[in-house]
């Protein structure tokens, strides 16, 4: 009996310390600096973890890309910051987080970085917003951009044509095609965007809300949350949903809201850049070549800007100066000429230069970049507010937006007490 | 007359025996279906893993382990989840035996008040200890490695396993410990030699708990680990992105991260039976 | 063992350990500052008693340094605003924090839905894990393979746990909750997304998960009920529903309490499963506490914050555990020769 019990579980016990043992050692690396980097889940993590042997080759620093959800991500990065735990070397900022990363002072101003490689990182070449909205903060420079997402429309084609319609120009027209296209009884929707609670519903009805016209914050950068343009902005937010949004989408955040799209219940949706990629792979879509990508609509009277979003590299205050200087090294690779057309043949989605927009060979396997291009040319990167209490300010709103799709709460009240919460912030 | 209500009684008695398996398997099936629906993920194409209608069939594909195994470190994922769990329970039970020996033979009139106390210890919120818990590590340079999250874990497992180890003691006459140190076995010798291997299932049934509780967990490593100690529960919501998920990925992830505990749990699972139902007894 | 081999045993012991009963120097030292651990005339037990400490002595420093500590040091935090990452704000602010907490509506939502939650998923749970254990009690086989297997959602992640049904849910797509919609089972919005359904759903994965645990315990218990005590009744021709309610019952009254005690405690904090379905929506219908305070501490590292709901769901849990712990000493008391 004893040993019976002891048969059972020692090989048990051999396989986890014989795995204990084997972890670290297959972690090591003929580089001589190996860099950690937490990277978002965006399809840039992969490509960067496939890139990995090659950045290697050009830079002689390795990297190991650990690749996190959103809340862990956040979790992560805030704790490795507030401890001084340098256990990251490179980190993806949300461009949303400029702010807070620059006020924090727990990354690298990487300015005088840039200026004095100048030459080498070809500034010109990247767009000026995207240069600015990913990282850019006042004087400082707290992030490299490196992965450039514009929100773009997506729309189905076929259900486009049979209802007689054409592309969506203003948010107007995109209302009443979406309305016009929803069938309930066929289970075919005119329309898809984010209603979680959270996160998900604040970032999409600021986008929606900016090109609406409405502004989360004044111009003197306090919060106007309750404005007329925003009460009316998330009044037609609410109508959308009501009236052309597949039912579950009050829950949906982002992964539920791409989801609808490729399975074809949803004929139009914004979405960042990053995503049309997937619409045209048989593996992930039910709609390949039933898509197109165009220009976000703006409502009519308001001067068309789109919205820009995406990730730059930050480098870890926390880390000895030899490896910010290997860091740096890495990060001239990912986001320079080279590195950028790799990532973007690998599948990352986001793009900062415009000669990679422009290359012929990538423009051959992504017909949507001009339309990228074009929205850089016109980015709004500010729509929503790079301040250091982003974070707050997007829980407040993620409440409210989702209090009113929910149908518990109206537009004007639900915003009105958003405003006193975030009042208290400052 | 007597022979027909009997057999009726028997025949009764049958249904019911019937209906009570009837009852049991539709129980398992409920609780297995949406596990094998996410392990049946893994084998889809992600076009395939949602359809309208909802339908059954799929093309069979490893496409998804593929993928796991080249963006994700499995080996130091599965030792880190491995390494969190055995070295949270050689840690509670290397405190929490001994204390549940002490407090079961104490006559103190509150031993039974403190091992319920350790117990309460379940009821911190985390969030709260997290943070002190974070600097405490920082400070001695534990941040980032398995065992901060082991050491914070083992406080709620030494709780447990006291907890569970003083009842087991309880029921355990101390003659034979006398008798022990007759024979010349000093007083650990005693608990050690003698009372230790009597309470076996015990052990055992508290470790089981022990190890799936920390198996399991995601708020505490999410905090306290790096890069090369994160273990699969976190790595889990990690497959999970905000662009999309990758369902087939994570569901391939999930049978590394279920599967080990499930098939410890269907093979030792008889000792929970025993351990608790001599445990609390 | 013959009780006329125990009695000069035990004699013979007293004696060999009288024989260095000279107290040590630890213990003359102890024994200063606490004399109660050494009462005179007794060097015996005084002895005793040292080793028992001694044995204690690690857990009790090892929770008091781990967990008693950081948990003080925490909950102290509730009495200040403090925000890791905006440090040079940090003041000492009395109550205010609980002030807000309490007039806050989102904070009242998250106290009722937690209460709600705790009550409707402990009960469920109860109720169906002691079916379970009534169809698993008798010892056989098919039993044993059932309850293997029926364990197994028990050592699912919590996380995966609200994925599974996250996905399996959505009314667009999902594959049940697809047809749940279609036949009107559920609401337009899917039972996540209508704020009436939201909570009993989560309640619903809280009960997948973790019936299997509590018809483990239950199950337990029952296994040590004498069979002889049963039969008796059996044979006094009470029913199977009397011997249930009159012996069953009543003699699993220490299980029943603890398995609930347990499932309580845990389901207070309730988290993994909401933070990935519906984030505490729509609106604030499944905003639990627990979901706040991660938010506020793991987030927005505003430890204040989340130490002031951290302290509310402590002195809710220690309000119905206490009640809890008084009804085990109570009924301990009363069945106890």
């Amino acid at each position: 009996m004893q040993k019976n019990r002891r048969a059972l579980i020692s090989p048990f016990l051999l396989a986890a310390s014989a795995l204990i043992v084997a972890g670290p050692l297959s972690a090591a690396s003929a580089a001589e600096v190996t860099l950690n980097i937490a990277s978002m889940n965006d399809p840039f993590g992969a490509a960067m973890t496939k890139l990995a042997p090659k950045v290697e080759a050009a830079t002689g620093v390795a990297i190991k890309v650990d690749i996190m959800s959103y809340g862990e991500l956040m979790t992560k990065t805030s704790a490795d910051f507030i401890g001084d735990t340098g256990s990251y070397d490179i980190v993806t900022m949300d461009n949303v987080l400029t702010g807070q990363y620059a006020t924090a002072g727990q990354v690298i101003d990487l300015k005088p970085w840039i200026e004095q490689d100048a030459a080498e990182l070809d500034l010109d070449d990247v767009y000026p917003v995207v240069m600015n909205s990913l990282g850019g903060y006042g004087e400082m420079q707290v992030a490299f951009p490196f992965s450039g997402y514009a929100n773009v429309l997506v729309y189905r084609t076929d259900l486009f044509e049979a209802a007689g319609l054409s592309a969506p120009t203003t948010m107007q027209e995109l209302q009443a095609a979406a309305e016009k296209i929803t069938d309930r009884e066929k289970g075919q929707y005119g329309w898809v965007a984010n209603g979680q609670k959270g996160p998900a519903v604040a970032q999409d009805w600021m986008q929606y809300n900016a090109q609406l016209g409405g502004s989360i914050l004044d111009a003197e950068g306090k919060p106007a949350i309750n404005s007329d343009a925003n009460v009316e902005s998330l009044t037609v937010y609410k109508a959308f949903f009501d009236k052309a949004a597949p039912p579950g989408a009050v829950d949906y955040d982002w992964g539920g809201r791409e989801q609808a799209f490729r399975q074809g219940v949803a004929a139009t949706m914004q979405t960042w850049s990053v995503g049309a990629a997937g619409y045209g792979d048989p593996a992930q879509s039910n709609v390949v070549d039933k898509f197109a990508v165009i220009k976000a609509p703006t409502g009519e009277g308001v001067e068309p800007k789109y919205g820009i979003g995406g990730w730059g590299l930050s480098i870890n205050e926390d880390i000895a100066e030899d490896r910010q200087a290997a860091a740096w090294t890495v990060i001239k690779y990912l986001a320079g000429k080279e590195g950028q057309k790799e990532l973007a043949l690998l599948g990352a989605g986001g793009f900062v230069r415009k000669s990679t927009l422009a290359d012929p060979e990538l423009n051959a396997k992504y017909p949507f970049l001009p339309i990228i291009a074009e929205s850089f040319e016109k980015g709004d990167g500010d729509y929503r507010p790079r301040i250091p209490e982003y974070p707050e300010i997007q829980d407040i709103l993620g409440t409210a937006v989702n209090a009113v799709l929910a149908g518990d709460a109206d537009p004007k009240a639900a915003l009105d007490d958003a405003q006193a919460r975030a009042e208290d912030l400052f | 007359m007597t022979e027909v209500s009997a057999s009726a009684a028997r025949r009764g008695l049958r249904l019911r025996g019937l209906a009570e398996n009837a009852a049991l398997v539709a129980a398992v099936i409920a609780f297995l279906a949406p596990l094998v629906w996410l392990y049946s993920t893994a084998y889809k194409p992600a076009r395939e893993i949602f359809q309208i209608p909802p339908a059954l069939a799929f093309t069979p594909t490893l496409e998804n382990f593929r993928v796991l195994l080249e963006l994700y470190d499995l080996p130091s994922l599965v030792s880190s989840s491995l390494g969190i769990s055995l070295g949270t329970t050689a840690v509670a039970l290397l405190v929490g035996v001994p204390g549940g020996y002490a407090l079961a033979r104490s006559r103190w009139k509150h031993a039974t008040t403190l091992a319920y106390a350790l117990l309460a210890i379940r009821m911190m919120p985390r969030v709260v200890t997290l943070m002190p818990f974070y600097l405490m590590m920082r400070d001695v340079g534990l941040l980032g490695t398995i065992w901060a999250v082991v050491l914070t874990n083992a406080t709620l497992s030494a709780g447990f396993v006291v907890w569970m180890m003083f009842s087991y003691f309880r029921a355990l006459p101390p003659e034979a410990e006398y008798a022990a140190q007759i024979d010349g076995r000093t007083a650990f010798g005693a608990f050690l030699f003698v009372a230790v291997p009597l309470v076996v299932p015990g052990i055992v049934a508290s470790a089981l708990f022990s190890i799936m509780l920390s198996w399991n967990d995601f708020l505490t490593p999410v905090f306290l680990t790096g890069v090369d100690s994160k273990p699969l529960s976190v790595a889990l919501l990690s497959a999970y992105g905000t662009k999309d998920v990758s369902w087939g990925t994570m569901g391939a992830l999930a049978h590394f991260a279920t599967l080990p505990i499930v098939l410890i749990a269907l093979v030792l699972n008889r000792y929970f039976i025993q351990g608790l139902t001599r445990g609390m007894h | 063992m013959a009780d006329a081999a125990t009695q000069p045993k035990e004699a013979a012991a007293a004696a060999a350990a009288s024989t260095h009963a000279r107290p040590g120097l630890g213990q003359r030292l102890l024994g200063r500052f606490f004399p109660a651990l050494f009462p005179p005339g007794e060097p015996l037990e005084a002895q005793r008693r040292l080793f028992l400490i001694a044995l204690t002595a690690p857990v009790i420093t090892y929770v008091l340094v781990f967990a008693v500590y950081p948990a003080i040091v925490g909950l102290s935090y509730s009495l200040w605003r403090y925000n890791l990452l905006r440090p040079h704000r940090t003041a000492f602010v009395g109550f205010d924090n609980y002030v807000k907490f309490f007039s806050d509506p989102a904070m009242q939502a998250a106290l009722w839905n937690t209460a709600v939650f705790v009550v409707a998923a402990v009960i469920l749970e109860f109720l169906l894990g002691f079916a379970l254990a009534l169809l698993l009690w008798r010892d056989r086989l098919f039993s044993r393979i059932c309850l293997a297997l029926l364990l197994v959602p028990v050592t699912v992640t919590p996380l995966a746990t609200g994925l599974i049904f996250r996905a399996l849910l959505t009314a667009d797509y999902g594959p049940i909750g697809y047809w749940a919609r279609i036949l009107g089972i559920s609401g337009e919005r899917g039972f996540l997304g209508t704020p009436s359904t939201a909570l009993a759903t989560i309640v619903v994965m809280d009960v997948w998960q973790w019936t299997p645990l509590m018809a483990l315990i239950l199950l337990a218990g029952l296994k040590a009920i004498p069979a002889t005590t049963l039969e008796a009744a059996r044979v006094d021709g009470a029913t199977a529903l009397q011997r249930l309610t009159t012996i069953v019952v009543p003699l699993m009254v220490p299980s029943i309490l603890l398995a609930l005690l347990l499932r309580m405690i845990d389901a207070s904090m309730v988290f993994d499963t909401i933070y990935v379905t519906t984030n505490g929506g729509p609106n604030n219908a499944t905003n639990v506490l627990m979901i706040a305070a991660v938010k506020e501490g793991l987030e927005f590292f505003n430890i204040g914050t989340a130490s002031t709901i951290a302290t509310v769901m402590l002195a809710l849990v220690g309000l119905m555990a206490t009640v809890f712990f008084l009804l085990i000493g109570r009924y301990e008391k009363k069945v106890a020769p």
